[in-house]
Order: C-alpha cells, then sequence, then structure tokens
C-alpha cells in the first residue's frame, strides 16, 4: 500500500528499452493473429526489438479463474514463463490484459510470500528453471503512452473524424498500483487517440467490463452477459462510436463476437469493429492492412477505412 | 428488512475460506458497500452483493453463499477491488468461495464446461485452441497475414506445461471434476432486495 499508484510514463521507463520479450497471448495469437503482428510492426517502424520464445506456454490464468485449474499449478506456470524471459535479462509485456492481469497478481504473490515462491521454484527446478523476481512485467499500451511523441510523428493516415470509443478493459486497471491511469476515471487511452489524429468519445458505459472474463460467456450468457453488453453498446452507439479499440484480445472476443447474437436478440444492429489499440495504431502508422488481420473480425471494418480513405484492394486485403 | 441472523455460526470461517492467504485484509472490511455500487453485475442482478457475501464470510454464515447462484455470476472484473478503499481484493475471495462450493458439489455445472478446455490446454499448451475445422480457419488467417501457420509453441514447452499439471496435482484435480453429486444453486440473497423482477 506504500506504493505509488498512478505514475508516469517517463517514471514507468526512464529510458526506452532496445528490446522488449513480447509474451504471446493464446487468444491474442489464434483468435485474433493480427494484433500480435500489429505490435510487431509497430515495434519495428519504431526500432525496437520483439523477442518471443517457442518455450513459453499459456498462462493458465482464464482457465485459474473459471475455476478448473488449482493456484498451485498456475504459479509454477507464471514461474516458469518468467523464468524463461529472466534467462534473456529482458522485461515482459503482454498485449492482454488478462496475461498482464494473472501475471502480476501470481508474481506479485510469489514476490510477497517466500513460501509460495519456494513451492514455485521446487516444482519448476525440476526441468531445471529458476525464477527470482527479476523481470518486471509491463503491458504494450505502457509502452505506446511512453512513445506517444514519436508515434505522433510517424503518423501517415491520421484518423480525421474518426470516432474512437475506448475500451480499457478490467485487469490492467485492476492491477491498481504502478499503472498509468487511475482505474476509476482513466483517459490515457483517449490522449493516444488524439495523438493519432483522431477524436476519442467518452460514451457512458466505457467502463463496462467486456463480460466474458472467468466463463460467464459460457454459462450465463442470456442471463447476464448479453444484457450486459447491450448497455455498453447502446451507450456507445447514442455517443456516435464508429469504432471501438481494446488492449486485450479476450475482450475483443467478447465485444466482437456477442455482436451479431445481440443483433438477433435485441433487432438492433450495432455495427461498432472492435480492434485492438495497437491494430489502430498500426493503421495510423501505415501498416498494409493485410499485415493487420481484420479478415478475423466479425464486425467488419469497411466503413472505417472507406472513411480514412484506404483503398483495401491496393493494399492487397 | 428481517435483520440478519447467524444461527450455525461457523467460527473463523473466513480464515477457512482463505485458504490460499490472499485475502488476509478481509477483517478491514468496513462495509462502505462501494464494491455493490461499482459492480456491473449487482447493476443487472441486484441480488448479487458483495458486501453482503464479506459480511457472511465474517461473520461464519457457511451456508449462504456456498449454496447460492449469486457467487456464479461474478466477472471478476474487480471494479470492487479498484474502489475498495481498503484493498480489499474480492476476486481474489470469490476464485477461493467457488473452490468450497464446488468441492461440496454445488455449481459444479459452471465449472464443467472449462474442464473439457482444460483438458484440452495440457496436451496443446495454450488455452481454447479450438478443433480440426477452427485450427484450419486460425492457420489461414495467420498465413494471410505472413505468420507461422500455428502460434510457435515449442514441443518441449507442451510437454512442460504438461507435466507441471501432472506434478502439482492439477490433472488429478481436473479429472476428478464431476457433476454426479451435483446439488442444487438457487438465489439465495433475493429477500429484501429490488431486483426490478
Amino acid at each position: 500500500m506504500n506504493e505509488a499508484r498512478v505514475i508516469k510514463p517517463e517514471q514507468l521507463f526512464p529510458a526506452v528499452p532496445e528490446s522488449i520479450f513480447l509474451f504471446r497471448s493464446c487468444t491474442g495469437s489464434m483468435e485474433y493473429p493480427g494484433t500480435e503482428n500489429a505490435i510487431k510492426e509497430i515495434m519495428a517502424k519504431l526500432g525496437i526489438e520483439v523477442v518471443m520464445d517457442p518455450d513459453q506456454t499459456c498462462c493458465s490464468g482464464y482457465l485459474l479463474t473459471c475455476s478448473v485449474y488449482k493456484p498451485e499449478f498456475s504459479l509454477a506456470v507464471t514461474a516458469r514463463n518468467l523464468a524463461i524471459v529472466e534467462q534473456k535479462k529482458l522485461d515482459t509485456y503482454m498485449f492482454c490484459n488478462g496475461c498482464y492481469g494473472y501475471n502480476r497478481e501470481l508474481a506479485h504473490i510469489m514476490n510477497h510470500n517466500p513460501a509460495y515462491m519456494k513451492m514455485a521454484n521446487n516444482v519448476i527446478a525440476r526441468q531445471g528453471y529458476k525464477y527470482e523476481g527479476k523481470t518486471k512485467i509491463y503491458h504494450v499500451q505502457e509502452l505506446w503512452y511512453r512513445l506517444i511523441d514519436e508515434i505522433a510523428a510517424r503518423v501517415v493516415v491520421p484518423l480525421t473524424g474518426l470516432r474512437v470509443g475506448i475500451h480499457y478493459g478490467c485487469h490492467y486497471l485492476a492491477a491498481q498500483y504502478n499503472i498509468l491511469d487511475d482505474g476509476g476515471y482513466p483517459t490515457f487511452h483517449e490522449e493516444i487517440i488524439e495523438a493519432l489524429g483522431g477524436v476519442p468519445v467518452f460514451y457512458k458505459e466505457r467502463q463496462l467490463c467486456c463480460g466474458y472474463a472467468v466463463g460467464r460467456g459460457f454459462t450465463h450468457r442470456e442471463e447476464t452477459v448479453q444484457p450486459h453488453l447491450y448497455k455498453k453498446f447502446r451507450s456507445a452507439k447514442a455517443a456516435g462510436v464508429e469504432i471501438m479499440t481494446t488492449v486485450c484480445p479476450g475482450c475483443n472476443v467478447a465485444l466482437d463476437r456477442e455482436q451479431p447474437n445481440l443483433a438477433r436478440r435485441y433487432g438492433v444492429e450495432f455495427n461498432i469493429p472492435i480492434i485492438d489499440l495497437s491494430q489502430l495504431i498500426g493503421i495510423a502508422m501505415g501498416v498494409p492492412l493485410k499485415k493487420l488481420g481484420f479478415e478475423a473480425n466479425s464486425v467488419p471494418l469497411d466503413g472505417v477505412l472507406d472513411k480514412l480513405g484506404i483503398d483495401r484492394r491496393e493494399q492487397g486485403e | 428488512m428481517p435483520r440478519e441472523k447467524y444461527r450455525d455460526k461457523v467460527e473463523g470461517l473466513f480464515k477457512k475460506a482463505d485458504m490460499y492467504n490472499l485475502v488476509e485484509n478481509l477483517e478491514t472490511c468496513l462495509a462502505c458497500g462501494k464494491c455493490v455500487g461499482n459492480c456491473p453485475v449487482a447493476s443487472l442482478n441486484p441480488s448479487y452483493n458483495p458486501r453482503q457475501i464479506i459480511s457472511d464470510v465474517l461473520n461464519g454464515e457457511a451456508q449462504r453463499w456456498l449454496q447460492s447462484e449469486e457467487i456464479w455470476r461474478c466477472f471478476w472484473c474487480a471494479g470492487c477491488y479498484t474502489v475498495c478503499p481498503n484493498d480489499i481484493h474480492f476476486p481474489l475471495l470469490m476464485m477461493q468461495l467457488r473452490y468450497l462450493a464446488a468441492e461440496n458439489n454445488y455449481g459444479v455445472k459452471y465449472i464443467m464446461p472449462f474442464k473439457r478446455f482444460a483438458l484440452r490446454a495440457i496436451e496443446d499448451g495454450l488455452t481454447f485452441a479450438p478443433g480440426e475445422k477452427g485450427r484450419q480457419k486460425i492457420m489461414r488467417y495467420r498465413s494471410n497475414i505472413g505468420a507461422a501457420p500455428w502460434p510457435e509453441i515449442s514441443e518441449k514447452a507442451i510437454a512442460e506445461y504438461k507435466e507441471l499439471s501432472d506434478l502439482t496435482g492439477a490433472t488429478e484435480h481436473l479429472q476428478n471434476i464431476t457433476d454426479e453429486d451435483e446439488k442444487p444453486v438457487e438465489f439465495k440473497y433475493l429477500e429484501g432486495r429490488i431486483t426490478g423482477e
């Protein structure tokens, strides 16, 4: 409780890293592979080396919170994955709020409770790993905010007049300490949108959760998740949101894949494309559309791309 | 609303519920109710009330939440934790309450769908890798953006993930999850609530 809650990006990153370890997200690499690709493309433009490792596994957090895994397993998995990053002497960058939240929480538990650290290390020692708690855990969006000026300077397709609604996702802000903004009323994504030339839209249910978390999309879809999302999208539509950004492939699944179901149930077509913030930065920085993988989206981006004057055929989509 | 009565009070229940020592500050709950006000689930299901559940756990009421439908509605969004003046990590309490409920055969139906996903995940090293048809689609999308057709996860990673699952007892725990003795859950916190229905 003695730590600062909100800190400035310059405090978080006194120096911009030369290379980062990018933590593979299961949902990000399978459902929306364009997210991971967008990050690699932007990092290349910014001159930051991206390191990944095939030995890294799923963070296991999602199934932990769905009550099928027990913490013993997830602590060991977290320790193993982070030990792999530590061998490379790098810091860990997540592009999924889930991976970020679970890794930070589980790493925090191990770093503040020697019994858990020992328990996890005893298990992974059999595979030849040792976790020391040295690697720092960041979210890629934090680096975007740190490099906001560099990104703004490289914008080639300004998002002029594009009304962007933000979905922060819960598990970044819920980390509470040492994060970029106040969990109660964050605004740093809006600043990034402005830097890209777009118009951030503050819709009423901006901070409403995606609803798919801990599997409720499977078990309570009709009772809770759909009315919840209906409320969110109604407020976004009323505020004139044309596209919504997330920083979590899990939120992306919930908000994108559920829209056709909402249309069937409530008879209202929202048609708000949901993409990752990195993909939007990618568009603005002129990453070829083909590399951003919008093919995977259920709600197509056609209207938005037309508005921005991007010719899809020219870009080989 | 009738005053709460805790007839079958279980001494030290909150220590038992917090089996992993993750919410050691639970007793500092001020009952201010900010968690309820910031809860998206409570806004749709008014009988889901984090403050009341904390109160029950602290007061040793061991049955009501255990047999309730309410505890299975939490989204784990941590909106409650974000606004808690005393930093009580309610989602971590919720996680453990669900373990206890499932151990007592309540709400297992809300875990069963994930048993299948988890058994798959320990074979894949990835969560939610789909079946053959879905795999083809992923491989097509990934190839189209110029990435390797399948997420680059090594055989070593998959084998070690599975081994960790075996070593920590997760595999055994998974195989033992069954709904054979399932007991029904129901809304237990409706009394005195304006549910809007």
